[in-house]
């Protein structure tokens, strides 16, 4: 046995990410690995690669035990992973870029280029791969610029490969290209880790897979001795989600974007319609372009393709301004980057997107502007100091609380939901569900998009699943079981 | 008790730039009671750094977004040349001093459009923009000084005086309170801490960041322009190069002023301490008859100390 790890447990600040996993892979295997969104793939990966430092659990690497605390350590094992986010230096060639993290062949004190392209090529070759090695890495196509990570890693020893969704950027031509090379690096006896929500590569690809739920493992099983249906079934919870009371009675519409795409190609043809009343749960695998088709709607991405309708009404062209100014908030995934400022206080967050309204001939009125944002702190519960406390000092809770009350400033009819849950508590959940059924009880129309299925069954009342790009399915939220939606996620 | 300790090195920290210009004053009184320490004296710094505040106003905005210029130096000389030379030329008074700031308007507006237009580096940008001034005023004047003919009333604005408070010191307490007043209680001044705080989350939450980011260097340049109006004014004469000593002060007082502050950003209190710490230095060394470079080289220092301390003082300890 090549890789050996026993009783792997992590939390991240008392949320389970991994429990009791055991994982092991044979010198030549190549291992699928698959779970949605949360189960557990990514924690598994960082701490093979040594990004996140094991706790719990034993490590075994052809028997001896070992400690994987820095990805220096891991790669000195043979270790390697691919990303979907590159590690590449775009302006380096493919020469330099195999090179980097590797000390330079040197002749008489000078670099020995000469024997590093002699050294890069022959590795290439021994894949199979043709690369044009002076180009930069910036001008080679996504797939070249996989492969040239693969012989990054072939350049050390390298006995384990982890591939971590490395087709997601890739045309089925392309893809087909980087299986082949899978294949060679098999043969030689590389232990591949394939990580992937594809599962028909998984099927084309694997030996075995391994089913992650929940940060735990479900099973691992010959890949030949299931099929689609059952992988998805061990996927998915079996535990049986509340029921919820879906609301059928719903207003106008109050948002319609209908085929919108986005310039940078992340949403090829999004829907969105929400109706007074309506709480709509939008759901996709990651990579499927939801916070993006948000992003597009709310007129923070770029459109290349699209119309935006509120309240009956086409918006032109979108812009955050126009589209607050028309009733509609953004609640954004990215809760540091993107929706508070942090070295601002709570009050200055809080004011943010309603800085103008409270101006008497342009003058701010801060009376006017404390009562309002006390008004918003004592309604949603929001645990503070005080008003001009560092919005960062907050629990992750509160903060996102915090980002609601900004949002409840302009008293919008639309909100768009990213992932409003993500890192909070479970109390905060609850309140956070309570308060989107009260607004959309009170006439708004809620988007609610979450990776977590279950949360989204709980919640909405419509359902919609996006796939790559595209608006897929749209079901009402009665007797919809999971497994169902899913599947979707997962045709090809 | 985290808390009270943590509380205690803010406050501290907070004040420590209040302290050191207090440390500053107290030591040239102790050496030199009699001509240091007098209202006159004093009178006379708040005139040395009234030119440099002014200045310092426009940086002081630029950097609440987070942005640098670096044409400030520059376009001060411009604008004196260009109201020096209309004024000889017997252009109204009136037109000499409105005509240069709606120039530096269009250079300021040329700045902030490319920044935040094409998400340019500001570094780089009004670094290629203070050549080009640099180029237009050798133009203009022909790398000649400007000095004959000048009416006595392009004089007037930097020499008169109200009573024994010259009217340069007026003129600094009033924009001091405008840029103040625009900071602290008009959602213009808001606007540019959120942006200068996260550019992202700013444009997501509705605030036209391009706009406010043209604003702030327009704003810049129509002072800097100011100040080198005001330059010429006092010395009575327009030189090619009068406004380059004040691109780095400047920029040393405003990071001076940064440390003034809390949360360690740009403020137009903590800018005006800035220039009263540099402008105290230059007074008391030049009264100790020390030699320029003595005052360069705590100038420089002070401006590295302050940029260290400001980073101390971030409380996110990065």
């Amino acid at each position: 046995m090549l890789l050996e790890m026993k009783h792997i447990s992590k939390d991240f600040s008392g949320v389970q990410a991994l429990k009791d996993v055991d994982l092991g892979l044979e010198a030549g295997e190549v291992r699928g690995l698959v779970g949605e969104n949360g189960a557990g793939k990514s924690t598994l990966i960082k701490l093979l690669t040594g990004v996140y430092r094991l706790r719990e659990g034993t490590v075994l690497w052809d028997g001896r035990a070992v400690s994987l605390t820095s990805p220096a350590e891991s790669q000195a094992l043979g270790i390697h992973a691919i990303h979907q986010d590159r590690t590449l230096i775009p302006t380096f060639d493919g020469i330099e870029n195999a090179y980097l993290g590797l000390d330079y062949p040197t002749r008489r004190g000078k670099i020995d280029w000469k024997a590093m392209e002699v050294r890069v090529r022959s590795v290439a070759e021994s894949l199979g791969l043709e690369l044009d090695l002076r180009k930069t890495a910036a001008e080679l196509s996504p797939p070249q610029r996989t492969c040239l990570e693969i012989v990054r890693a072939q350049m050390r020893e390298c006995r384990l490969l982890i591939l971590d969704e490395p087709t997601a950027a890739l045309t089925d031509r392309e893809a087909e290209r980087l299986f082949s090379v899978v294949r060679t690096l098999k043969e030689k006896g590389t232990a591949i880790l394939y990580v992937t929500h594809r599962l028909d590569e998984i099927f084309r690809l694997t030996d075995r897979v391994t089913v992650l739920r929940n940060g735990a493992v479900v099973d691992t099983v010959e890949t030949g001795s299931v099929d689609r249906e059952r992988l998805i079934a061990m996927m998915t919870d079996s535990v049986p989600v509340r029921a919820a009371s879906p609301r059928r009675n719903f207003g106008g519409v109050l948002l319609a974007a209908r085929d919108v795409a986005s310039r940078d190609g992340s949403v090829l043809s999004g829907e969105l319609c929400v109706r007074s009343g309506e709480i709509l749960g939008l759901f996709g695998l990651g990579g499927s372009g939801r916070t993006e088709l948000l992003e597009c709607v709310y007129g923070y991405r770029p459109m290349s393709a699209g119309t935006v309708e509120l309240s009956g009404v086409t918006q032109a062209r979108p812009t955050p301004a126009s589209s607050l100014q028309n009733g509609m908030a953004l609640i954004c995934e990215d809760r540091r980057g993107k929706a508070l400022i942090g070295n601002l206080d709570v009050r200055d967050n809080i004011l943010l997107t309603s800085i103008d309204r409270f101006a008497i001939g342009g003058v701010l009125h801060r009376k006017a502007e404390d009562a309002a944002v006390r008004t918003q702190i004592d309604a949603l519960q929001i645990k503070l100091a005080g008003m001009g406390q560092r919005i960062a000092e907050l629990s992750g809770g509160n903060q996102q609380k915090a980002v609601f009350a900004r949002a409840m400033m302009t008293s919008p009819k639309v909100f768009l939901c990213d992932e409003p849950t993500q890192a909070v508590d479970v109390l905060t959940r609850d309140e956070i569900h309570r308060l989107l059924r009260q607004k959309a009880d009170e006439g708004c129309g809620v988007v609610f998009v979450s990776s977590e299925l279950s949360e989204l069954l709980e919640v909405a009342d419509t359902v919609q699943v996006m796939r790559r790009g595209r608006t897929v399915r749209r079901w009402e939220n009665e007797n919809l079981k999971a497994q169902q939606v899913l599947s979707c996620c997962y045709e090809t | 008790m985290r808390r009270n300790k943590e509380d205690l090195r803010r406050t501290l920290q907070s004040c420590g730039t209040v302290l050191a210009l207090l440390a500053i004053v107290l030591a040239f009184s102790a050496i030199r009671p009699g001509s240091f320490c007098t209202l006159t004296n004093f009178i006379n710094i708040t005139r040395q750094i009234s030119l440099l505040v002014v200045i310092s106003l426009g940086a002081t905005l630029v950097m609440s977004v987070g942005e640098f210029d670096l044409s400030v130096g520059e376009m001060a000389s411009l604008g004196g040349v260009m109201a020096a030379q209309m004024a000889v030329a017997g252009a109204p008074l009136a037109v000499c001093f409105t005509l240069p700031i709606l120039a530096s308007a269009v250079v300021g507006l040329v700045n902030g459009w490319v920044v935040a237009r094409f998400r340019a580096l500001s570094f780089i940008t009004t670094l290629g923009m203070s050549t080009v001034l640099s180029g237009v005023v050798y133009r203009l004047s022909g790398g000649a000084t400007v000095f004959e003919n000048i009416p006595d009333g392009f004089s007037a604005l930097g020499t008169a005086k109200l009573g024994r408070v010259p009217l340069l010191s007026v003129l600094m307490a009033a924009f001091v309170l405008i840029f103040w007043f625009v900071m602290r209680h008009t959602p213009a001044g808001r606007k540019f801490y959120a942006i200068g705080g996260g550019e992202e989350a700013a444009r997501i939450a509705g605030i036209r960041v391009k706009k406010y980011k043209i604003l702030t260097f327009v704003l810049c340049a129509v002072m800097a322009c100011v100040t080198g109006m005001l330059i010429a004014s006092r010395v009575g004469s327009a030189n090619t190069t009068a406004g380059d000593g004040y691109f780095l002060k400047s920029y040393a007082a405003v990071f001076i002023g940064c440390t003034a502050s809390r949360r360690g950003v740009p403020n137009v209190l903590g800018t005006l301490l800035g220039a009263a710490i540099l402008g105290v230095l230059a007074n008391g060394l030049t009264m100790l008859q020390m030699p320029s470079y003595m005052q360069d080289i705590m100038t420089g220092a002070i401006i590295v100390l302050s940029v260290v301390a400001q980073r101390l003082g971030r409380e996110d300890g990065r």
